[in-house]
């Protein structure tokens, strides 16, 4: 099945953004991830489904280093970036996740300004060398998080006034500001209404043609909406990736169909 | 696919409640398709009548299922096979309509030529024919409803038999209407009868392709061989 969305980009198999192979993560004694093999293309959404402690946030969280952060976590496996392995010791974690921005569930922005939320990655990156040239950051990734209009006037107000659905886009402009290239996006229309939900795939579907989004959802509908490729986990493991039509039309695992069409598994 | 039940039980309700319907519909269809060859046969004018009637109840359960269908993709917004169960039900229920459709003017043709005198043997082998696609019909109901992706293709390799008699019955009435020119009327709407049932095969085909459909993801891609050669050899030499 040929995704009309991937076929007018003219995306192919070749452009690998991201490569996983052979992943394994353990929380203490307890395998959470198992042998997960996946390749995330460039300027693509791929989209991780499962049931709640299937691994897919653990997994998601693997490729910008949060488990880092876990002491008990450990993985394993290799991952790259670009063909660069991201847990060599000589790369930064926090250089990495400034090409590898994340967008958590709830809205958390800073306790600060709307523009110093924006501000704040490019100053601790060094992206700006001027006021102005870091303004031109903040507006720029402000209006690719569809923001500029309702915050313009108001940029010095704190970014905890703003609503949830503003407050989640103001996450997305600070994770769009350190100019990632790729975007994790973990639930981040969980706390969302339907309106503030759209504008954010609306956005997804935008940011698609600068970045690789990989978002884990809950919402089928949603990772069908703004997916071209679908990864199902299940249980640690990688049950089954690939196209997003297929997966929901004719998934080729019974796990997947079972999952899928609210089935018990 | 799997036979487990949804964790939603009324989900499966509303899929049993769509394909039920289907499987109504397509015992009124198998209905009109034996009772038309019937009516034409036996010259029953009561029966050709009660067929014409009787499909606005298979036009207004085609009407039902259609709603009900939309109904499930708008609140349950289905996927994978669930998604195709609604799919196909959309496109049986259509060609079971038509089905319907031809029926009912195989009746009103049987009323046109009520009064003309019969013509040796013609209504019993389009009676024979309509035999043909009714059993076809039933079948692929059956593979429908028990998800038999073989029997459904061996429906589909069974049209070829339609066609070749609906062939045979092409040259047969030339041949009448040359002999006589009186068997002229009677003749074009036989023809025209004989030509329904052809059609009703397609329409049976079809539905075989959607159980197949239904069953794998995929539709059957390979050609199948035509039968009907009416339009290249129109056998006027008999």
């Amino acid at each position: 099945m040929n995704d009309m969305r991937v076929v007018e980009r003219d995306v192919t198999g070749d452009d690998i953004k991201m490569r996983a192979r052979q992943v394994q993560v353990y929380y203490g004694d307890n395998h959470a991830i198992k042998n997960v093999d996946v390749d995330i293309e460039d300027k693509t959404v791929t989209a991780f489904i499962g049931q709640s402690g299937c691994g897919k946030s653990t997994f998601l969280r693997c490729l910008n280093r949060m488990n880092d952060t876990i002491d008990v976590a450990r993985t394993e496996g290799d991952i790259r970036l670009d063909g660069e392995d991201i847990y060599d010791p000589k790369v930064d974690p926090v250089q990495l996740r400034a090409k590898v921005g994340m967008v958590f569930q709830k809205p958390n922005p800073f306790p600060k300004s709307i523009y110093d939320n924006v501000a704040y990655g490019p100053r601790i990156h060094g992206l700006a060398q001027s006021k102005a040239e870091l303004d031109e950051i903040v507006e720029k990734s402000l209006r690719r998080a569809a923001l500029w209009n309702e915050a313009k006037d108001r940029l010095a107000e704190p970014g905890t006034g703003l609503s949830g659905g503003q407050q989640q886009r103001l996450c997305i402009a600070r994770a769009v500001a350190t100019s990632p290239e790729v975007l994790l996006m973990d639930e981040p229309c969980s706390a969302l209404d339907p309106i503030a939900t759209a504008q954010v795939e609306e956005l997804i579907d935008e940011l698609r043609t600068n970045y690789s989004v990989v978002i884990v959802t809950h919402s089928m509908q949603q990772a069908a909406r703004v997916s071209q490729k679908t990864a199902f986990f299940h249980l640690g493991e990688l049950v089954e990736f690939g196209e997003t039509g297929k997966i929901f039309t004719n998934p080729d695992d019974p796990r997947t169909e079972s999952y899928i069409t609210g089935r018990i598994g | 696919m799997p036979n487990s039940e949804h964790l939603v039980s009324s989900f499966d309700r509303d899929l049993e409640g769509i394909q039920a319907m289907i499987m109504r519909m397509g015992g009124l269809v198998e209905e009109a398709i034996a009772s038309s060859a019937l009516a034409l046969e036996s010259r029953d004018l009561e029966l050709a009548r009660t067929v014409r009637a009787g499909d606005k109840a298979i036009d207004k359960l085609e009407e039902t299922v259609n709603e009900e269908a939309a109904r499930i993709l708008v609140l349950r917004q289905p996927s994978a096979s669930d998604l195709r169960t609604v799919l196909t039900v959309f496109r049986v229920s259509a060609n079971l309509e038509r089905i319907g459709d031809y029926a009912k003017n195989i009746s009103k043709r049987s009323e046109a030529i009520i009064d003309h005198p019969p013509i040796n043997g013609a209504t019993s082998s389009i009676r024979r024919m309509a035999r043909q696609v009714e059993l076809m019909l039933k079948d692929v109901l059956d593979a429908y409803i028990q998800r038999d992706m073989d029997l459904a293709l061996d429906v589909r390799a069974r049209d070829v038999e339609v066609d070749q008699m609906y062939s045979a019955l092409f040259r047969e009435y030339l041949t009448f209407m040359m002999e006589d020119p009186r068997n002229i009327t009677p003749c074009m709407h036989l023809h025209f009868m004989a030509k329904n049932i052809e059609r009703m095969g397609d329409h049976v085909t079809s539905i075989s392709e959607q159980v197949v459909y239904l069953v794998s993801g995929e539709l059957p891609d390979d050609d199948r061989e035509k039968e009907d050669r009416t339009p290249y050899d129109p056998g006027l030499e008999g």
